[in-house]
């Protein structure tokens, strides 16, 4: 079982000022699956996220990826395990000043050694997997919320990577686009076999598709199980959260910092 | 409620503790921008050389400035010619203008001046730009994506910024010097041949380039400076809007002490 640990978290704390968000974080993900981690806003979903490619170092505890210690490697030594891990940022992040073809090219340039043909045919080929073919010239100001999810998304797979993670999906957006994107994370795991984390307060994506889910509560991993697991958890913030019952809030019980 | 009285020395602590925090503040600060220029520098002669955002820069920073450098020019000569020609008349000394107008505009205000209007511009422009990227996840998606964010966006700016710097304070001191002509000209008679031989005959080539080189170490506050000030925003569009501000502030006076400073090392050569 042990190798098919392909990403590991242990022992990690963070904290921003005197906001302590882990305080001993613990999890495995395990090569292939999708992994969800819920919890409220506030708990540091994302952190855990930037925490894997370098972009956050924790204060202390180690994260290691693939039998190497993310959190030991300087930003040179980051490159290629970003070359690995790809990220879809909450907002998307696209570049403003470049065309939706020139947003997917960048890790092309960054990453790999292709001529202006190979990318433009990667380009299409990632436009077509995301369903939105022939667009490689529009600017990001021209995309709605889900369109710019979607483009980010093809940008992420762009070198395919074999870990990708999603940071609040389907936040935002209406539901069609929201199972749109639900499809799409089922989709490109079929398609390239990746392994998927996805931080979502969405329960209902998160049911859909997920083979576990971590709940984040209390400053660490509180709970974890395969959906069936979860969806039948009596663990009372287990149960709350999914239920969505008002009892639940990220600060209940107190939460003092140590 | 009885009033307490005033202690003296809790108010000099709290003066003084005010005034540690501030000079730490100000300490910390110009290390983190020493810290990003020195990082910008190594980076800029890493390959690739990222040629076509330099010269797109050049183009932002340097010919889009062009009429906010041409205005202040033009009107600075007009003015220091009018002020000149009218004070040194007190004196029976008004041929001298020429004179005077050149060495102010090449040693002094046509650098500074144009400076601060473009750091206005620029530095305004690079904090707003950059401190958008850093609030929607881009600069982290820069570094998620296997390129360096000192790299992509600063080295450009900077280079940007020291080449066309130069060039623009020379833009200034002739425009300045021919607006500074015509006035006195127009206004005092004093004939335009005579005012560009008098300007000529005065300005030593330390002077005019003791003027132009300031003007590559403006150019280095101008970008580093707004694109720390962009780096460090936080807190969405309020914090674009208070980044842009401050960095307005810092560029402005840095300009005005880094002015002291190198005028004081050039002075003593």
């Amino acid at each position: 079982m042990a190798d098919d640990v392909i990403i590991s978290y242990r022992g990690v704390k963070k904290a921003f000022g005197g906001n302590v968000i882990y305080d001993g974080l613990d999890l495995d993900i395990l090569r292939g699956e999708t992994i969800t981690v819920i919890g409220g806003s506030g708990t540091g979903k994302s952190v855990m996220l930037k925490m894997l490619i370098g972009l956050l170092r924790p204060d202390a505890g180690h994260v290691w990826f693939d039998g190497a210690e993310v959190t030991a490697l300087h930003e040179d030594g980051l490159i290629p395990v970003r070359r690995r891990i790809a990220m879809l940022f909450q907002g998307a992040a696209l570049f403003d000043s470049l065309t939706v073809a020139e947003n997917i090219e960048y890790p092309l340039r960054e990453h790999m050694k292709m001529n202006h043909d190979e990318r433009a045919e990667r380009v299409r080929e990632v436009l077509d997997l995301v369903g939105l073919p022939g667009i490689e010239a529009m600017k990001p100001a021209e995309l709605s919320g889900g369109m710019k999810k979607r483009i980010g998304l093809a940008r992420a797979i762009a070198v395919r990577p074999e870990v990708i993670m999603y940071d609040e999906p389907t936040t935002g957006l209406d539901p069609i686009n929201t199972s749109r994107i639900n499809e799409l994370i089922v989709r490109t795991r079929e398609a390239l076999g990746v392994t998927s984390i996805v931080v979502t307060h969405d329960m209902a994506s998160a049911f859909k598709v997920s083979d576990r889910i971590a709940m984040l509560f209390n400053r660490r991993i509180s709970a974890v199980g395969t959906v069936s697991e979860i969806s039948r958890s009596d663990d009372e913030m287990v149960r709350s959260f999914i239920e969505g019952r008002p009892a639940y809030s990220p600060s209940f019980p107190p939460q003092k910092a140590p | 409620m009885i009033p307490q009285p005033l202690r003296i020395d809790i108010a000099i602590e709290n003066v003084l503790s005010r005034v540690g925090i501030t000079v730490r503040g100000a300490v910390e600060y110009t290390g983190g921008v020493m810290v990003m220029f020195f990082r910008s520098m190594r980076a800029s002669v890493r390959r690739p050389f990222e040629w076509r955002s330099v010269v797109e820069q050049i183009e932002i920073i340097g010919l889009q400035s062009m009429p906010i450098v041409v205005l202040t020019a033009a009107f600075t000569g007009m003015v220091m010619a009018l002020q000149y020609a009218h004070g040194m008349a007190r004196f029976g000394a008004q041929m001298y203008t020429g004179k005077l107008v050149a060495l102010t505009l090449t040693r002094e205000l046509g650098p500074v001046l144009t400076s601060l209007m473009v750091g206005g511009r620029v530095g305004a422009g690079i904090a707003a730009e950059i401190g958008s990227m850093a609030v929607t996840e881009q600069i982290d998606a820069v570094r998620a994506l296997g390129a360096d964010p000192v790299k992509k966006l600063v080295v450009p700016r900077v280079l940007a910024a020291m080449f066309i710097m130069p060039f623009l304070s020379v833009c200034t001191d002739v425009i300045g010097l021919f607006g500074g002509m015509a006035v006195s000209f127009l206004e005092y008679d004093i004939p335009m041949g005579f005012f560009a031989k008098s300007a000529i005959e005065i300005t030593k080539f330390s002077d005019f380039f003791s003027g132009v080189s300031k003007t590559l170490f403006f150019g280095i506050i101008i970008a580093v400076v707004g694109c720390y000030q962009g780096f460090r925003t936080r807190g969405g569009t309020e914090g674009v809007g208070r980044a842009t501000t401050e960095a307005v502030v810092i560029i402005s006076v840095g300009i005005l002490i880094a002015d002291y400073i190198l005028t004081k090392l050039f002075l003593s050569f």
